[in-house]
């Protein structure tokens, strides 16, 4: 997971990553339609689920799918969040199945009433959680976009538009991307948002090339930065790390480095080649000696 | 080109045109004369090359006099000129609806038929000349077709039959050059075309179909001198010239004809090809040139690199000889790309065509996982190439081809293509072709799989011949040929045999093959179907029994719904890993290609720590689909395991060429592999593009400080 490029906003970063804040997660498997989707949807909730109870315990997890997946059930749960988060913890919402989109309003189909993005936005906005995150994979999501901004808000959508109405495949590379450590491509032993997005977008594209098929969806994501600062999962010992007071100092010391390796990187098509590259190879041995030192 | 009557070369045309317009003047005199000015006029405009123009007239000819199927037939002509032969056919069984007799009508569904290479050309034509025994150009086109089937008694018989109908008719003394110098003979009616340059277009066809290009492009540029403004013949010169690697004057060539108007499919595409080289890369070698487009040319080049080393070497002893220039390796990811290269050949040319010292082939990219063999494509390929160059292009069809595919399985047995449900079906229908026939298979197909059936075959033959005579008879034959011999006289001689009898050993050694596949297909088809139900209701040991009984039926089939997937499924369902891996490693060795199950096949290797088989396995797949970034990690990883650094470099490459996600880990993972292999300088770079992705990585870090001496800059 990468922050920001600048030290201020790292340092931020970093405060919003050790806050000791809970996660609030909903998932909901919507309306099947068809048997072969009706599974492939609950298989993907039920997998979620469970990676989200794996490990860490700042997470409240509800997961709604089949017969439960309904709007007064939603409704259900996100008042209950509304009622107990608080404004330094996080929210997230993933959305798998179908959705409808009319042109003017978009429609994610439950068993039942399905539920319109503008009544979603109504719920969502009512939850205090200061950091929100949804994730939006159905069919016809980049039409919920417009209804769901808001300033603290990273919204995800399996397609650019509300037009692209085909059943998706970005659902099954998000979980995957939750479970491959390869998604976690800056090693920091977090997968933030931004991760996850560019993994299962890139997975999603790869599908359409491999199946030589003409890509009916086109992920997009409306808050790249915020995204990188929003961690998703953590795993290994990295939590632990960034919450010993007594290696406070060398922390300090070592996130200065990697601030400036961001300026360097932030400089790279200005410099000649190798000066970059002798530049960047001594910070990365400092660094390193610098985590050897915390790791003793 | 002669197939193609689309060349504004009036001079070739003024006989056709002129009676034609003639038959229909006097037709329309009858009518009034208004309909006679505006026909008259329409073939001006056409003449004046006012397509635009014509095709209007024609348009309110027709309007006027919708019953006359002579204007449709003529309106069809001009589509058929101008590169929309949809259109014209359409016109012509619009006119055959009119009059049912219309001859010329005929002809011009036969000459679509033709240029198609349908099996159904010939047939077209006899019609045309039952409806009017006179009309020549269908003698003329039953001659070409014939010659393209290499049978020059027929094509002589044909071409002198139009001739004493029209003793001044072009194609068919063209045709009679054309023997004459595809027989290495010289001609006495070459001298005959005269300054009529598409007479010289359609000897160069004959050339070019039988890939001796060069004297084709000799041809082409002798249809040019005489007829400077046959836009055509700047076409196909342009077509050819790129075919070969000319690139420069192709595409000067190319220009020209398009920007004189002469924009078929051919021209149009071919320019947009070579528009498209600027997405290339080029690499040279001392013996080889490869080229790839940009974006997958990291990943492929040592793959290729390795096979075409190996292939020279294994051809340079195999047909003892050094090929004299180096030969040019085209890799298109866009199939549509690389058809252009195959347009207005004959021949499947599905996956790889070969053009002298140039070789044409899809990517693995451009088909679906699984569904093609690059190695075994690029190996066949280069087979070609020895044996055009052996015999300076004088080589029957079929015996190149397969040769080719003979080379394939020789390669590797698991290469090459398996036994389809298309060959069992036209062997049980006996419509394999004698020997002596058999390039009729691959030119003019009368039934949907006959080229794919004639691979086969052709693959058949030679598999036999070296295996009854020796690989060396092949040899001695290849020799043979190159002196322009028919392919009954090589085998009476080479073989001391009449091709009859060749014909008879060879069927009944193939049905020892085959015969029980054959046989047994339509109750393996009922078999298949039954353990399909079988494996739906979860009946894992009746699916096992049974599946293993009808593998032995025909194993060749590897393909979608194949035993071996239904029986590996079940033994996991069982819980029996071994019995997975038995039956997937059957599947792998018979050729079985799909990824999924491939890679299935080494995870169960792995697990059962026999992870040189898995390694061995997954070599395999790079062969087949090596755009697969999950591949070259495990290959990469199970090489590291295996002491086999080396290949863990090429694998960590492979993969950062294909930009993975996992970029910190990709080019750890290659740290790794080179710092295994000694090569520490270009390990601590790796390390360092490692932390570059992620500075963090302490895998990546605690690597570079071991190879920083004591840490220190």
């Amino acid at each position: 997971m990468r922050c920001t490029k600048t030290l201020l906003p790292i340092l931020l970063c970093a405060a919003a990553l050790n806050a000791p804040a809970a996660t609030y997660v909903l998932t909901v498997a919507g309306l099947g339609g068809e048997p072969d989707y009706e599974q492939r949807f609950t298989g993907l909730a039920t997998e979620t689920d469970k990676i989200l109870r794996t490990g860490q315990t700042d997470r409240v997890v509800e997961t709604l799918k089949g017969a439960d997946a309904t709007k007064a059930k939603m409704e259900a749960v996100l008042a209950k969040f509304a009622a107990s988060a608080r404004p330094a913890d996080a929210f997230v919402l993933m959305m798998i199945g179908h959705g409808t989109y009319d042109g003017v309003e978009y429609k994610f189909n439950l068993p039942g009433p399905d539920v319109s993005a503008k009544e979603l936005a109504t719920l969502l906005n009512k939850i205090p959680a200061g950091r929100q995150l949804v994730v939006n994979m159905t069919s016809c999501s980049g039409g919920s976009v417009e209804a769901l901004k808001k300033d603290n808000r990273v919204i995800v959508t399996a397609t650019k538009s509300g037009t692209e109405k085909n059943a998706t495949v970005f659902a099954r590379y998000w979980v995957e991307a939750l479970r491959d450590p390869a998604a976690d491509v800056d090693k920091n032993e977090t997968i933030s948002a931004l991760e996850a997005f560019n993994y299962a977008q890139k997975k999603t594209a790869e599908f359409y090339t491999e199946q030589k098929r003409i890509a009916t969806e086109h992920p997009q994501i409306d808050e790249q930065q915020r995204a990188s600062a929003f961690a998703l999962l953590r795993f290994g010992s990295a939590a632990a790390v960034v919450t010993d007071p007594a290696k406070r100092a060398l922390i300090t010391k070592k996130e200065e480095i990697e601030g400036k390796i961001d300026e360097l990187k932030y400089q790279k098509s200005l410099l000649a080649p190798d000066d970059y590259k002798k530049q960047l190879t001594a910070l990365l041995l400092e660094l390193s000696k610098l985590q050897d030192q915390i790791d003793k | 080109m002669m197939r193609r009557a689309n060349s504004p070369d009036l001079v070739s045309r003024r006989r056709p045109v002129m009676t034609a317009v003639a038959l229909t003047c006097a037709a329309l005199l009858a009518g009034g004369a208004l309909q006679a000015q505006t026909i008259a006029r329409a073939e001006a405009l056409w003449k004046a090359r006012d397509y635009d123009g014509a095709n209007g007239e024609f348009k309110a000819l027709v309007a006027a006099q919708p019953k006359n199927a002579d204007y449709r037939v003529r309106w069809g002509d001009l589509f058929y000129e101008r590169f929309n032969p949809a259109d014209a056919q359409k016109l012509y069984e619009e006119a055959l609806e009119l009059n049912p007799k219309q001859a010329r009508a005929l002809l011009g569904i036969a000459r679509i038929i033709a240029d198609q290479f349908g099996g159904k050309a010939d047939e077209a034509a006899q019609k045309a000349l039952e409806a009017d025994p006179k009309l020549y150009e269908a003698h003329e086109l039953m001659a070409r077709i014939a010659l393209e089937d290499d049978n020059p008694k027929k094509a002589t018989e044909q071409a002198d039959a139009a001739l004493a109908i029209n003793p001044d008719a072009l194609e068919a003394i063209s045709i009679h050059a054309a023997m004459d110098l595809l027989a290495d003979k010289q001609s006495t009616w070459l001298p005959k075309i005269g300054s009529r340059g598409v007479g010289y277009e359609t000897v160069a066809h004959f050339y070019v179909i039988n890939r001796r290009y060069e004297e084709g492009i000799e041809l082409y540029r002798k249809a040019i001198a005489v007829a400077p403004d046959l836009y055509s013949a700047h076409s196909q010169l342009g077509i050819n010239l790129m075919r070969l690697g000319r690139e420069e004057e192709a595409l000067k060539e190319l220009e020209f004809a398009y920007e004189n108007h002469f924009r078929d499919a051919q021209t149009v595409n071919s320019l947009r090809l070579m528009e498209s080289y600027s997405k290339f890369d080029t690499f040279h070698y001392p013996n080889f040139i490869l080229r790839f487009n940009k974006k997958e040319a990291a990943v492929l080049k040592p793959y290729f690199e390795i096979e075409m080393t190996r292939v020279l070497e294994t051809y340079d002893k195999k047909y003892q000889t050094k090929l004299k220039t180096p030969v040019q390796i085209e890799v298109y990811p866009d199939h549509e790309d690389f058809a252009v290269r195959t347009m207005g050949m004959p021949g499947l040319g599905a996956l790889g065509v070969t053009f002298n010292s140039v070789i044409a082939m899809d990517s693995p990219s451009g088909r679906p996982p699984g569904t093609f063999h690059w190695a075994s494509t690029l190996w066949h390929e280069m087979s070609h190439v020895y044996v055009l160059n052996i015999t300076n292009e004088r080589v029957p069809r079929w015996f190149t081809e397969g040769l080719a595919v003979h080379e394939e399985t020789a390669a590797a047995p698991d290469w090459g293509d398996r036994v389809t449900p298309e060959i069992l079906a036209a062997m049980r229908d006996k419509k394999l072709l004698p020997v002596a026939e058999i390039d009729r298979g691959f030119v003019h197909p009368t039934y949907e799989a006959q080229v794919i059936v004639s691979y086969f075959e052709a693959g058949r033959i030679c598999d036999y011949i070296g295996q009854r005579w020796g690989e060396q008879k092949l040899l001695d034959m290849i020799h043979e040929f190159a002196k322009n011999r028919p392919t009954v006289d090589v085998i009476r001689e080479q073989l001391g045999m009449e091709p009859e009898a060749f014909d008879m050993d060879f069927m009944a050694a193939l049905d020892k093959e085959l015969g029980k596949a054959v046989a047994g297909f339509g109750d393996w088809t009922k078999q298949i179907r039954e353990i399909a139900a079988l494996a739906k209701d979860g009946k894992s040991d009746e699916v096992i029994e049974k599946g293993k009984a009808v593998e032995a039926i025909y194993p060749d089939y590897v393909e979608a719904g194949n035993v071996y997937s239904f029986v590996a499924d079940a033994c996991l369902a069982k819980g029996d890993k071994t019995c997975a891996m038995e039956e997937l490693g059957r599947y792998s060795k018979i050729g079985g290609r799909d990824p999924e199950r491939v890679k299935q096949l080494a995870k169960l290797q792995d697990e059962a720590s026999r992870k040189k088989e898995a390694a061995a396995t997954l070599q395999r797949l790079t062969y087949i689909y090596p755009q697969d970034a999950e591949l070259h990690e495990r290959l990469g990883a199970l090489s590291l395991e295996n002491g086999d650094p080396a290949s863990a470099v090429r694998e960590y490459r492979a993969l950062i060429g294909m930009n993975p996600i996992d970029q910190a880990g990709a080019h750890y993972n290659l740290a790794r592999a080179l710092k295994a292999n000694g090569r520490n300088d270009e390990a601590r770079e790796e390390a360092v593009a490692s932390l570059e992705a992620a500075p963090n990585f302490r895998p990546a870090q605690k690597i570079l400080l071991e190879l920083s001496g004591d840490g220190k800059n």
